[in-house]
């Protein structure tokens, strides 16, 4: 007998090895489940003040490069209001046909920004998730879209009082829906790893008249983002695998290696469109 | 033995800070980051009991994990090289070690503490990077990554073992 214990304690590291081992494997696989494991996520309290402390550093270090890219995003507003400014008047008969800049819808009847600060961010994974620093007591929820100036860049998965994680476009699970500018083809934007400017959409059906430098933007269909938000342009067109629609790399407008501020759109009549879906 | 527990957590705490704040944000090329962690697991000394080497393994793991975002991956991978430090040490430990040899260059020759090193980062690098794929279809994307990050991790390792213990 005591031979057997001597034996069972000479080989406990293994059982504490098994055990580590699916504990992680636990963890590892619970992550699936984003809202149920927030806080083991760096959305938590912890890690959410360490990587806010980081980024109040690291967002002043780069306040000269975020300066230039806020005075060229002036430059072109501003020729773009001028633009406006010559057309709109020498065209008055038209002025119910002008339609208003994608940017100029977001904020309608229906619409709220909340701005925000991403203080945790990712590209190299596989599944990318960023943090920003609001939270559920600034009105963010579980199911809001991210957007910046320059694009898409992902919906809001798990929320903790005053920080969100977003699940970023550059992840396996994201499905934009979106549509090619101008016309009515839709489909899903996907990004399977890799380079993180590059993503695709498929099922664009054959017929579609599609050139490089088409604009695909959001289609408004999910109620997440509004619809026109820009996503990326057409860098490719291929044949989608089974040869019976097209597939489109898409060059994506924003860059999320190199953001620092977003805003979390707040979609009123979503609430009000979820329910009506309930009934 | 609190000490040197003390003393090993604040060697923890200074690499795992140097990780989550530096090394998890550079991308390079856009593949794997260097990953210094292991370093913890490798450098443990000659005689810590299979247990506490396992529980360290997981705590760094876990802790590297909540900040990175990338739960249960780094804790499996330590996990892992945790298992098989005491065992390989002991090993490749010269034969006139004394009770509490810590791993190093001194103390283990240059040639013989460069094979430990290569060993344990690419048992850690071969587990964290087929969890961190799972499921991935693009095998080549996988291989590069690993490629990249151990190459990176393992320059990053050397230097600061140069700066630890330099040579005479």
């Amino acid at each position: 007998m005591h031979d057997f214990i001597d034996r069972i304690i000479a080989y406990v590291h293994w059982v504490l090895f098994l055990f580590l081992e699916a504990l992680s494997g636990f963890l590892l696989f619970q992550y699936n489940h984003y809202q149920g494991s927030i806080w083991f996520t760096q959305a938590n309290t912890v890690s959410g003040i360490v990587h806010e402390w980081e980024s109040g550093i690291l967002s002043y270090l780069r306040m000269p490069a975020e300066n230039a890219a806020l005075v060229r995003r002036n430059i072109i507003l501003q020729h773009n209001l001028n633009v406006l400014r010559h057309t709109v008047p020498t065209q008055p008969s038209q002025g119910e046909a002008f339609s208003p800049s994608p940017s100029g819808e977001l904020e309608g009847c229906c619409l709220s920004l909340i701005p925000a600060r991403i203080i945790d961010n990712s590209v190299r994974k596989r599944d990318n998730m960023l943090v920003i620093d609001v939270g559920s007591e600034d009105g963010v929820a579980p199911e809001m879209g991210v957007v910046s100036g320059s694009g898409v860049v992902g919906i809001v998965s798990g929320v903790t009082p005053h920080h969100a994680l977003v699940m970023s476009i550059l992840n396996s699970h994201s499905s934009i829906s979106c549509r090619l500018r101008g016309t009515e083809y839709f489909g899903y934007m996907k990004w399977t790893g890799g380079n993180p400017l590059r993503a695709y959409m498929d099922d664009v059906p054959r017929h579609a008249h599609i050139k490089k430098g088409d604009v695909i933007e959001t289609s408004g269909f999910s109620n997440v983002f509004p619809a026109g938000i820009f996503l990326g342009k057409v860098a490719e067109i291929k044949n989608s695998s089974d040869g019976l629609a097209y597939e489109l790399e898409i060059l994506l407008g924003t860059d999320l290696a190199n953001l620092r501020h977003v805003n979390v759109i707040n979609n009123f009549s979503k609430a009000e469109l979820d329910s009506l879906m309930a009934q | 033995m609190i000490i040197s527990i003390l003393k090993r957590m604040t060697w923890a705490l200074l690499l795992l800070l140097v990780q989550v704040l530096i090394l998890d944000q550079v991308h390079p090329w856009g593949y794997g980051a260097p990953l210094l962690c292991p370093l913890i697991i490798i450098t443990l000394p000659l005689g810590t009991s299979r247990i506490e080497a396992l529980l360290w393994g997981f705590g760094v793991g876990f802790v590297a994990d909540i900040f990175a975002g990338t739960s249960g991956i780094s804790s499996a991978a330590l996990t892992f090289i945790a298992f098989i430090q005491p065992p390989l040490l002991g090993l490749m430990a010269p034969r006139d070690f004394d009770e509490q040899l810590h791993p190093s260059f001194s103390a283990m020759g240059r040639w013989n503490y460069l094979q430990f090193i290569l060993l344990l980062l690419f048992f850690h690098h071969v587990v964290y990077f087929a969890l961190e794929g799972f499921s991935y279809f693009l095998l080549a994307d996988i291989a590069i990554s690993m490629g990249v990050s151990y190459v990176a991790s393992l320059v990053l390792i050397l230097l600061v073992e140069r700066v630890r213990n330099p040579q005479k």
